[in-house]
């Protein structure tokens, strides 16, 4: 097959080279991105009018060519693998707001406790483009000196196929990270949420904390407790109180906890992560309720159990 | 004996034991297998002196669950971490040693013991055989860490089958391991420290390096632990984390190779390798990616707070139009801040909001940002309901108004999302409050003719009337249509709120004049009103409630739920003796479900005349004309005593055993069986001859000691179901109804269908009151069985007024084979010296043969001395043991007297391993301190022992014993005023409950001949023969023969 570019200039198309273990697309047809914020994206990208190489960019995502994304304030770097042996770099460099153009964006945001709500529990506020508005800016990059583009290919089009590929990602990203675009625009999450919330208006007084561990299995270690030495404490066990089993339901939904956190961010897994996590779920909740039950899986029945124990 | 213990330690549970170091062989052990652990090798802790050892332990693996994971034992040596007092170790429990009697504290120090190692599939295995076991098999006890780690497992579970879990990479000693990691959150967190709080030391106290005791924080032991066993069950792995090294690098090498991290994560969660390899800061990114990726969720787990909703409804005017729906947005939900630490501090979201870094209040937590959390939980609780997403529309939402028909959204379907998601909910009482939720409902309405005469059956059809009915109130047709014209889904109903579903309402109206009436069987009524099984009864959408009923229909529901009193029946009378007032009840009310054709369970307690009161059923329908027998089954060891009571109470009643090697077979057993008024068998028998046993038209079968059929899927219990009987009765002394899971084979029994099957019973009862303690399936459990299951305790107000004081009863045992074959080895060679001996060598020659039999009675290994095993050779023992049990189950305590002190100890051994629990004995030669110490504990208010061994001479005089309820005479001393001084003990001052006295004999035995003459010249032989046996070696040689002659209705088959 041959393509014919929006300038009716024939090129030979270029056959990237295998990747290997690449970032892949969780879509598999249509659009990318869930999400209006990630379609809002999307249509950044669009409105460059590359024509074709948004087919050749997707496809890219898709078949895992992009090898790596790292994302700094305002800075996105990332390698994709082209027909070249040594991957191209691209990097999409994105405008960052002033100090005083954020502190006015907070104040903004702090009059309503639904922005910082919805962001903190990963979705992007319908109405954030009007306060950004409002105090006269943009959140998505608008005007062209706000984004600026860069690839280590030969093709003269900026952006590039390789530069949509990784367009087409970070807008799956986005569906699960709403703070991402912030994050171009030059805030983390914590710097971004430290000031909101709070009655006391805005300052971004409070230190941007890092991020701790909080899963359950990195909690910070209990201090220690030697044994205690009383025979009774040593080997009797408490009781646990009667209701200490409560009501057990298997819910109705599998898999709602990852589903809740959405796709693993740039996910390179050949099978779709949502796809490969969610039969795990589907098929536990029996097994749990066994070990909930204290029964063994398969009943071993004894046709003499409990018989008169003195006719042996 | 063996106490079984399991520590965790590095990631896997030791499993252990202790054995009380007589019954050990080897104190330092010497066997091949054991690695020699650094600790011995340099000169370690000394081993424990009550460690079981790797054989003693390999049976133990042998026989519990471990045995399901084919995998070769390997033992280790472990330091166990134990409270040590001078030098000596204090063992778990008396069973493995007396405890010194010191009022200082030990230490711990560390000792060696012999431990094995599980993975987490044989930990898994070995706990499922031990879920809520107190005993394995004889000898063999389950400590309580062991089963600690059963209720541990258990909670894992839970949070498998509500998918708590999320897929994680952890670090562990530099290395990166895929696992699924337990979510534990909002209230589980509170559980899951309760549960950490109730862990005993010892299943912490172990590890492999001499030097430092374990320490780890208990939090963390369990959390490590349930992380395992999650991580186990999701990944479903059936196999063994590589147990050796070829196989390992078998595996390694079919590992496929990944060109990324992600399938390499995937690969690693499924796999029973969950190792990830790989470069390390790689490996380290796509952690601190997953770490990223479940803040959403982790953040608000690892909070101190938890957000909780609460629905208030509008403040006063209670009296207002009843049925109005309020005036607008009457109703409030309030968001509030719950503090995890001490749930009952609730803290309003406006306190939160205007927190200052400044002040100090129960908000600031270091390194916590309470407002983000709370933005967080909102913005998460907004997705789940627009109200509160419309809320954040301000700066510090606090809670929104809402009206009636959000109020009821809120009730039936927001909150329970709310809840799922991990929020807490607060609801208004009267809402939240199982079983008063006013509903509408379908009911039958039967009218029946009045009752008169008999020929009534449950096989009668009866014709009924559909009603429907809110509560308790019967609703018109009218104020049904009137209720859906009101449109409000909550109405307030004389001062109290009743959801009013719109379907419902019309489902209500359609099922009405679509069905308005039916018909059914009086038996399918009765189990439709008391709520058994009724599958598909009711058309249409509605909850079925009940049944009303008038006329006899009405009559018979109101007797069986005991709203109305059934006829007391006198005792027939060809009844020999008289029964007490409450055992009049009991047999009439036999009579009443048997008149029914209703099966029936007498639960009464041990000693309240069970017996009797079947034997009242069965002569009073042979009287009414039956011509058929009544099957009677029970354990072999109370065979004989079924036929002693028989031919006391009813002694005009054709009575067959049928049992031992003689016993009838196919036809003749039929036409003999057909002779009789009862027939007599065991459940072995029931099993084997099931087949000429089904052939007969019995009258009626008695299961005695029904536990026996407790588990379904036994033969016994499917024999018992498939035998043809009109009426079926279950005795029992246990308390079947506080075993759920024993119910269902029982009624099945009695009342077939009655639960519906296994599965529906599985479901409908037993999975919500064992997984959930569900209060409505109690509720409805007790409704449907209730009427068939009469337990009356011993100590019940209107029962103790019944007893007397002390109640002496006799225990007829019978031999066993090797038993009866001893025996006539004694009798034979006596008589034959007997016949030559003369005077003072006669006498001596008496009571030594005396002596001799009453030993064989009691048991072989008592008579050989041999030290031989103990159980299954001796019928009494047998008995015996059945009738602790009870008493055990039943929280009571007991003596047990014997004249010798072999026995004695041979009981104690046999009864210790059997109930793993302590049980003293006190013999002529135990020290004045040691017996006062023994006595004080078994007079003790709490966990003192319940059993308690006395040799008639040391405890027949000078004790205070008044804690026992109940005393058992293993063996006769034949002089009755020694057994009455030894009784008496229970009854010093102090003694409120009735005590129940028993007497062992073997029937056709000495022992009984003996006990006939006693009670036939009683006065005389307490006057003559002073305190000891002497009088019988005044007997003649005849006499004496006719006495020690064995009878054939001895000997058990």
């Amino acid at each position: 097959m041959r393509h014919w570019d929006n300038y009716y200039r024939y090129f030979p198309p270029s056959i990237p080279r295998e990747a290997k273990g690449g970032i892949r697309a969780q879509s598999k047809r249509g659009s990318f991105g869930q999400s209006w914020w990630a379609r809002r994206w999307i249509a950044v990208l669009e409105g460059f009018h590359i024509g074709a190489r948004l087919n050749r960019g997707r496809s890219y995502a898709r078949r895992g060519q992009v090898l790596s994304i790292s994302i700094e304030k305002g800075l996105v770097r990332a390698e994709v693998q082209g027909s070249r042996p040594k991957p191209y770099e691209v990097a999409i460099q994105v405008k960052r707001l002033t100090t005083q153009s954020w502190n006015m964006v907070a104040k903004a945001l702090s009059q309503q406790a639904i922005f910082a709500a919805k962001l903190l529990s990963g979705e992007m506020p319908q109405d954030i483009e009007k306060v950004f508005e409002q105090v006269g800016l943009t959140l998505f990059p608008e005007k062209l000196h706000d984004l600026v583009t860069d690839c280590s290919c030969p093709d003269w089009s900026n952006p590039c196929k390789h530069t949509a590929a990784v367009f087409y990602l970070l807008g799956e990203e986005f569906d699960r990270d709403p703070f991402l675009i912030f994050k171009m625009r030059g805030r983390s999450r914590e710097e971004l949420i430290a000031p909101l919330g709070s009655t006391k208006g805005e300052t971004g007084r409070i230190k941007a904390r890092k991020a701790t561990s909080t899963s359950p299995v990195h909690q910070a270690a209990t201090p220690s407790e030697p044994l205690s030495p009383d025979a009774n404490r040593f080997w009797a066990a408490r009781r646990v109180s009667d209701d200490f089993y409560s009501e057990v339901r298997t819910p109705p939904l599998a898999a709602a906890l990852p589903k809740r956190l959405g796709s693993f961010p740039f996910w390179r897994g050949k099978v779709r992560f949502l796809e490969a996590i969610e039969p795990v779920y589907a098929k536990t909740s029996e097994d749990g309720m066994r070990l909930l039950l204290g029964e063994a899986e398969t009943e071993v029945v004894d046709g003499d159990e409990g018989a008169d124990t003195t006719e042996q | 004996m063996i106490v079984l213990h399991a520590a965790l330690c590095n990631r896997r549970l030791l499993l252990w034991g202790e054995t009380p170091r007589e019954s050990q062989k080897n104190p330092l052990p010497s066997y091949s297998g054991l690695k020699k652990g650094a600790a011995l090798a340099a000169g370690g802790p000394a081993p424990l002196d009550y460690d079981a050892g790797p054989e003693k332990l390999r049976e133990v693996a042998a026989d519990t669950g471990l045995a399901r994971a084919p995998r070769k034992t390997a033992f280790t040596q472990a330091i166990a971490w134990v409270p040590t007092l001078k030098g000596i170790p204090l063992a778990s429990s008396p069973l493995i040693s007396e405890a010194p009697v010191s009022s200082s504290q030990g230490e711990i120090a560390p000792w060696a013991v012999t431990a094995i190692p599980l993975d987490v599939e044989q930990a898994l295995n070995l706990l499922y055989g031990c879920v809520c076991k107190h005993v394995l098999k004889p000898g063999v006890v389950v400590g309580e860490d062991l089963a600690y780690w059963t209720v541990a497992m258990r909670f894992a579970g839970e949070l498998v089958a509500r998918q708590q879990f999320l897929p994680d990479v952890v670090k562990e000693e530099e290395e990166f391991r895929a696992h699924w990691t337990p979510v534990i959150s909002g209230p589980d967190s509170e559980r899951l420290r309760k549960l950490a709080d109730a862990m005993p030391e010892v299943a912490r106290a172990l590890n492999l390096e001499p030097g430092i005791a374990p320490s780890d924080a208990r939090l963390t032991v369990l959390s490590g632990f349930i992380a395992q066993i999650v991580d186990f069950a999701v990944r479903g792995s059936r196999e063994s984390p590589a147990p050796s090294a070829q196989t390992a690098s078998l595996r390694r090498a079919k590992r496929p190779s990944f060109d990324n991290l992600h399938d390499q994560w995937l690969f690693a969660l499924h796999s029973s390798d969950d190792r990830l390899r790989g470069d390390a800061k790689l490996l380290e990114q796509l952690a601190s990616t997953v770490r990223d990726w479940q803040r959403p969720i982790s953040l608000p787990t690892s909070a101190p707070f938890r957000l909780c909703f609460r629905l208030e409804e509008p403040e006063g005017n209670d009296e207002g139009a009843p049925g109005a729906p309020d005036g607008q947005d009457a109703w409030h939900v309030h968001y509030l801040l719950q503090d995890m630490g001490d749930p009952s501090l609730l803290i309003p979201a406006q306190q939160a909001w205007s927190v200052d870094e400044s002040e100090a209040l129960p908000l600031k937590r270091r390194g916590f940002n309470v407002r983000e959390y709370l933005l967080l939980s909102l913005g998460q609780a907004s997705g789940i309901c627009p109200r509160i997403e419309a809320s954040l529309q301000n700066a510090a939402p606090e809670g929104y108004k809402l009206d009636v028909t959000g109020a009821h959204e809120f009730l039936t379907e927001k909150a329970a999302v709310l809840e799922q998601t991990g929020f807490g909910v607060m609801l208004p009482a009267w809402w939240s409050r199982k079983g008063t939720k006013l509903r509408l409902t379908a009911r039958a309405h039967v009218k029946s003719p009045t009752m008169q005469g008999g020929g009534l059956s449950l096989g009668e059809l009866v014709q009924f009337e559909w009603q429907v009915a809110l509560g308790k109130e019967k609703l018109t047709l009218q104020e049904l249509t009137a209720l859906a014209d009101l449109k409000a889904p909550l109405v307030k109903v004389r001062g109290q709120w009743v959801q009013m579903n719109a379907e419902e309402i019309q489902a209500a109206l359609h099922f009405w004049q679509q069905k308005s009436s039916g018909s059914a069987t009086a038996r399918e009524i009765v189990q439709m009103a008391l709520g058994g099984h009724v599958a598909g009864r009711v058309p249409g959408s509605i909850d079925l409630q009940g049944v009303t009923a008038t006329g006899w229909v009405g009559s018979l529901l109101k007797q069986l739920e005991g709203r109305s009193a059934f006829e007391e029946l006198p005792a027939p009378q060809e009844f020999q003796g008289s029964l007490r007032p409450y055992q009049v009840r009991g047999y009439s009310w036999l009579c009443f479900l048997r008149d029914w054709g209703l099966g029936a369970c007498l639960a009464d307690d041990m000693g309240l005349g069970k017996t009797v009161q079947a034997l009242a059923l069965i002569q009073r329908d042979r009287r009414s004309g039956e011509k058929h027998p009544v099957l009677l089954i029970c354990p072999m060891s109370v065979v004989g005593n079924w036929q002693k009571e028989a031919a006391r109470f009813t002694p005009d009643l054709p009575v067959m055993v049928h049992h031992g090697v003689g016993r009838a077979k196919g036809d003749s057993f039929r036409q003999e069986a057909e002779k009789q008024a009862l027939v007599i068998s065991s459940y072995a028998l029931l099993q084997r001859d099931f087949e000429i046993l089904k052939d007969v038209a019995w009258s009626g079968v008695i299961l005695d000691e029904a536990q026996n059929v407790k588990n379904p899927e036994t033969k016994q219990a499917r024999a018992a179901r498939g035998l043809q009987g009109g009426y079926r009765v279950a005795l029992t002394g246990t308390p079947v109804e506080n075993n759920v899971g024993d119910l269902w084979s029982i009624m099945e029994f009695l009342n077939p269908g009655f639960l519906g099957t296994q599965n529906d019973f599985k479901q409908e009862f037993f999975v919500p009151i064992q997984a959930n303690r569900d209060p409505e399936a109690v509720k409805r459990l007790n409704r449907v069985t209730g009427p068939f299951i009469l337990r009356r305790l011993k100590t019940d107000k209107s029962i103790i007024a019944d007893l007397p004081d002390k109640m002496e009863m006799k225990v007829f045992c019978t031999l066993t084979k090797e038993q009866a074959s001893l025996y006539a080895a004694v009798v034979k060679e006596a008589t034959e010296a007997l016949q030559l001996a003369e005077g003072i060598q006669r006498k001596g020659m008496v009571l030594a043969t005396l002596s001799k039999l009453k030993q064989v009675c009691n048991h072989p290994a008592h008579f050989l001395g041999d030290n031989s095993p103990i159980p299954g050779r001796s019928g009494k023992l047998a008995r015996l043991t059945e009738m602790l049990e009870e008493v055990l189950e039943v929280g009571d305590r007991a003596l047990i007297f014997s004249q010798f002190s072999e026995m004695g100890e041979i009981l104690r051994r046999h009864l210790q391993e059997t109930f793993g629990r302590e049980v003293p004995f006190l013999h002529g030669g135990v020290p004045k301190a040691q017996r006062d110490r023994m006595v004080e504990r078994f007079q003790g208010e709490n966990d003192g022992p319940q059993l308690f061994i006395l040799s008639l001479k040391a405890g027949g005089t000078g004790l205070n014993l008044t804690s026992a309820n109940h005393v058992f005479h293993f063996d006769r001393w034949w002089n009755p005023a020694v057994e009455n001084q030894a009784t008496d003990r229970t009854f010093r001052i102090g003694q409120t409950r009735n005590v129940q006295v028993r007497k062992f004999l073997c029937v056709g035995t000495l022992e009984e001949k003996i006990d006939e003459m006693i009670e036939r010249k009683k006065e005389v032989a307490a006057g003559v023969v002073g305190t000891g046996e002497g009088w019988l070696t005044e007997l003649s040689t005849a006499e004496l023969k006719e006495i020690f002659a064995l009878r054939k209705e001895a000997v058990e088959e």
